[in-house]
């Protein structure tokens, strides 16, 4: 049925010119600082230690999370209460008020990372200062970084699938970029999990199939393009190689004690896992089988995930606890000022490996079941986003 | 016989988790750093890692900056020290100075405090032994704002995504179909089943989280076994402690005698505190973790039990046990072994009811010998968590100041401090409530010369170098000081003269 809303929607739509609106803007650098905020204050804790609420690599977080709180609750209070036909048209209604899906749920995802602020608070003073990535209180922050990644990336997916020829091409390039700084996200979060001397273990494995595969699937689906997962990774490649090899560029000074390593420079996090390759055989099979059984299909892409990780990380995890990594290039010859010099032994030598083959035969079978169901909630997703449309 | 094997059952307990003493974290100091004599005060925090307070007075005027900066006492933590801070200099108070250091992880550290003034420059070396102590409730302010939030954040994003199921989909324009309402209203049935299966599974992962860090973080002292043998010998076994050893490099090292002694052991009996040991186990033959004491004639009844120990870290620790004794006949005491005998310690202790006379001098503790004690108390009340010097002298029985005092185990007094609960115990000298086995290391490695007493008199340091100075020193010892709560204490001051040690007993009562 075609609405007089849809009419307007329409006329205006046809007027567009420019790249994409002023919100996906917002959204691309709203989402960006929170990541690159994330990677520098990471770097911070290990080079210079001492933080507070306002060092510069939480300002950009905070900066990234309060504009897309802004640009969103913007972008729901003129939809509600403007006279932009257009904008009503494209919006959901939540509570009465009226917008797109993803500026509802990225402001949601701010006011979580607001929420996360008292609560990691506590935490410092009831269980001492940050010393661990996965804590409950960033476990919070992290569903509101969520929160506004998603909502910054359903708002420019319902554009673009809104949008035709260039217009849709223009945002199909915002769309891969944010994407990868997504997966970036994902794999912040994973990091200790995700190092070179535990590429032997089971828990490796399992830790990069919960999610992983769910966003290659969903992005590449997603976007209908046939390299969309290859791109995707790639991004998220070049974001962690520059972190790797910009961030040691720029001079840092611990100042917090104990400084067991004398740290001159800013230490970046680890070489970057090597999930491109898998996702160059995700697009593969995304195309050959894309209109198979959904379940069949997410069985393939699970076990096809699992077994090419195993297949390129397992040597990739001899190479980087060799000699031959310790230089700036894989950046194994880094430590943080906290690690004393008889623990330099734990990043030349495999850790977190099982007891048995057995056991860690049943490690990787748990690996591949996570990664079947994060397929096919990945194909799901992806399917669900090329529906997108308000 | 049954009295032995009454003697022989022992209890362990902990009591307020605290290194170095008991229930008094903070370290309170007083020494050299160059030309200035400085005392220090510094608060630890309850959770490592975690923000400490500084504050430092210089007796001395002209000086215009001090910097501080935390670093290990020993081994590679106190090879690259971190950029020192600035204290902040009171405008009221210019010889006054105070800031904050952060402790990132627990350990043996000393703070190494950095002079400048019209004197030139002088630095000093102050051992803290830091460690978490508890973990700190939610305020219920605080949790009913954060429940608050989560409710609202539950239905927002139930609504959220029943609106993207029920409309996310449609081209603009379109008004949702019957069906795709209903749908919409699955779907937010279905989020809010699952939001709150990962509430409460993230609630139990919380506190099984929470659960883990107070067990890994939370300092608990070394358990000892504690029994008497039929000889009257008394034996301490010291058990393991996880929370040592998983710290194997930064607390849990060899022990190191302490001015002079392995293990300082303290008997009281209790609750009237009315008897008093402060002995020096040896190491049984062969064993790293069992001491042996040969008692002194001991009356019986229920005795606490504080043994100190320092470690090659410097890290200090005061095990706690108690245990009922019989009448022990005992040995003579020998060497730097004491016992001192007082009258019960009142109860429900007030201003009017101090066991000792009151004269301008101030409170006066006459000795069984007949010489007398006075603690040069002055007439402020005593509080809790304040500086103070507590300030005593030997008197000859015409209230003439000694005049043959000796060092007693290198220094010029020693006080230890019990709450009527036995909830604190500090054995402080006249540098204050540092263990002086961790001072004498942070010292040497930092390169800092032994700190003075800053006693009144200033003639004597009041710690001597090993071996003991035989020097006659000032009967007057000064003890900088905190009380860390509220209550009623006993103060057990021993000084040494013509090769006697006198113990004077003060009680007092502190406030809020």
């Amino acid at each position: 049925m075609t609405t007089p809303a849809a009419i307007a929607y329409s006329a205006v739509s046809r007027e567009r010119t420019h790249i994409a609106p002023w919100y996906i803007w917002c959204g691309l650098v709203g989402a960006s600082s929170i990541v690159f905020g994330l990677y520098w204050d990471i770097s911070w804790h290990m080079s210079i230690g001492r933080d507070t609420f306002w060092t510069p690599a939480h300002l950009l977080i905070q900066f990234g999370g309060i504009l897309m709180c802004l640009t969103s609750a913007y972008l729901i209070f003129s939809t509600t209460w403007g006279h932009d036909p257009a904008a009503k048209a494209a919006s959901v209604k939540v509570w009465g008020f009226r917008g797109p899906l993803g500026a509802f749920l990225a402001c949601w995802g701010g006011v979580v990372m607001v929420t996360s602020a008292p609560f990691d608070n506590w935490w410092h003073n009831s269980f001492g200062l940050d010393v661990e990535i996965v804590s409950p209180p960033h476990m919070v922050l992290g569903v509101g970084i969520l929160g506004v990644g998603i909502g910054a990336l359903l708002l420019l997916v319902s554009q673009m699938n809104r949008a035709q020829d260039q217009e849709r091409k223009n945002l199909l390039c915002l769309y891969f970029y944010l994407c990868g700084v997504l997966l970036s996200l994902h794999l912040l979060f994973l990091s200790e999990y995700g190092n070179g001397d535990q590429m032997h273990g089971a828990q490796f494995y399992r830790a990069l199939s919960l999610g992983v595969p769910l966003i290659l699937v969903a992005f590449a689906r997603g976007s209908g393009y046939r390299w969309g997962a290859t791109v995707t990774a790639s991004i998220y490649t070049a974001i962690q190689l520059t972190q790797l090899w910009g961030l040691p560029l720029f001079p840092a000074t611990p100042k917090l004690g104990p400084v067991f390593t004398n740290v001159t420079h800013m230490i970046p996090l680890e070489f970057p896992v090597l999930i491109v390759i898998p996702a160059i055989i995700i697009d593969l099979l995304l195309n050959r089988f894309g209109q198979k059984n959904k379940w069949l299909l997410a069985v393939l892409l699970g076990v096809a995930y699992v077994a090419v990780m195993l297949v390129v990380h397992w040597p990739l995890g001899n190479f980087l606890i060799s000699p031959a990594a310790r230089n700036w290039i894989f950046g194994q010859n880094y430590f943080a000022y906290a690690v004393p010099p008889s623990e330099y032994h734990f990043q030349f030598e495999f850790i977190d490996r099982e007891a048995t083959f057995a056991l860690f035969c049943r490690g990787i079978g748990i690996a591949f079941c996570i990664a079947i169901l994060s397929s096919r909630i990945g194909l799901a997703g992806g399917d669900a986003l090329r529906r997108l449309r308000r | 016989m049954h009295r032995w094997i009454a003697a022989l059952s022992v209890v362990f307990f902990a009591l307020a988790p605290c290194w170095a003493h008991v229930g008094s974290p903070d370290v309170y100091f007083q020494g050299l750093a160059g030309p200035y004599h400085l005392t220090v005060t510094i608060r630890t925090p309850a959770m490592i890692p975690g923000v400490a307070s500084v504050e430092i007075r210089s007796s001395d005027p002209g000086v215009s900056s001090i910097r501080v900066v935390p670093l290990y006492i020993v081994g590679a933590g106190a090879k690259y020290p971190p950029p020192p801070d600035a204290l902040t200099q009171s405008k009221e108070d210019p010889q006054f100075f105070s800031g904050k250091i952060w402790l990132m992880e627990s350990g043996s550290w000393q703070v190494r405090v950095q002079v400048n003034g019209s004197q030139g420059a002088g630095e000093l070396a102050v051992p803290v032994p830091a460690a978490a102590r508890n973990t700190l409730p939610m305020q219920k302010s605080l949790g009913v704002l954060l429940f608050a939030l989560m409710t609202l954040l539950f239905f927002a994003i139930v609504s959220i995504l029943g609106a993207a199921r029920r409309e996310g989909t449609l081209e603009p324009g379109q008004d949702p179909e019957p069906n795709q309402k209903r749908r919409g209203r699955w779907v937010m049935a279905g989020t809010a089943v699952i939001v709150l299966g990962i509430l409460f599974f993230g609630n139990m992962w919380w506190n099984s989280e929470a659960r883990a860090k107070a067990l890994e973080m939370i300092y608990k002292a070394p358990p000892v076994n504690v029994s008497l043998e039929p000889d009257g010998k008394m034996v301490l076994r010291m058990g393991d402690s996880s929370w040592h050893s998983s710290r194997p490099e930064t607390v849990m090292t060899k022990l190191i005698p302490d001015h002079g002694h392995l293990m300082h052991l303290f008997l009281i009996r209790v609750p009237q505190m009315d008897r008093f040991y402060h002995l020096h186990p040896d190491l049984a033959p062969g064993s790293a973790n069992t001491f042996t004491v040969d008692l002194p004639q001991v009356p019986a009844g229920h005795y606490q039990v504080f043994a100190d120990i320092v470690r090659e870290s410097g890290f200090p620790d005061t095990m706690v046990a108690d245990i009922d004794l019989p009448d022990v006949l005992g040995v003579p005491l020998t060497g730097d072994n004491s016992d001192a005998t007082a009258p019960p310690i009142p109860n429900g202790l007030s201003e009017s009811k101090l066991n000792a006379p009151v004269t301008e001098k101030g409170v006066v503790d006459v000795l069984p010998d007949g010489n007398r004690m006075v603690w040069e108390r002055g007439p402020i009340p005593l509080s809790a968590n304040h500086f103070v010097w507590l300030r005593f002298r030997l008197e000859d029985p015409q209230s003439k100041p000694a005049t043959d005092v000796e060092p007693y185990m290198g220094m010029a007094g020693h006080a230890e401090i019990v709450r009527s609960d036995c909830s604190v115990f500090a054995h402080i000298h006249p540098d204050g409530s540092v263990a002086i086995a961790a001072l004498e290391l942070a010292q040497k490695n930092s390169g800092t010369p032994v700190a003075a007493n800053g006693n009144d008199s200033a003639t004597m340091d009041g710690r001597m170098s090993m071996p003991m100075s035989m020097d006659k020193i000032s009967p007057e010892v000064s003890f900088p000081y905190g009380f860390p709560k509220a209550g009623e204490y006993r103060i057990f001051v021993q000084i040494k003269r013509a090769g006697r040690v006198e113990t004077g007993v003060f009680d007092t009562l502190v406030t809020q």
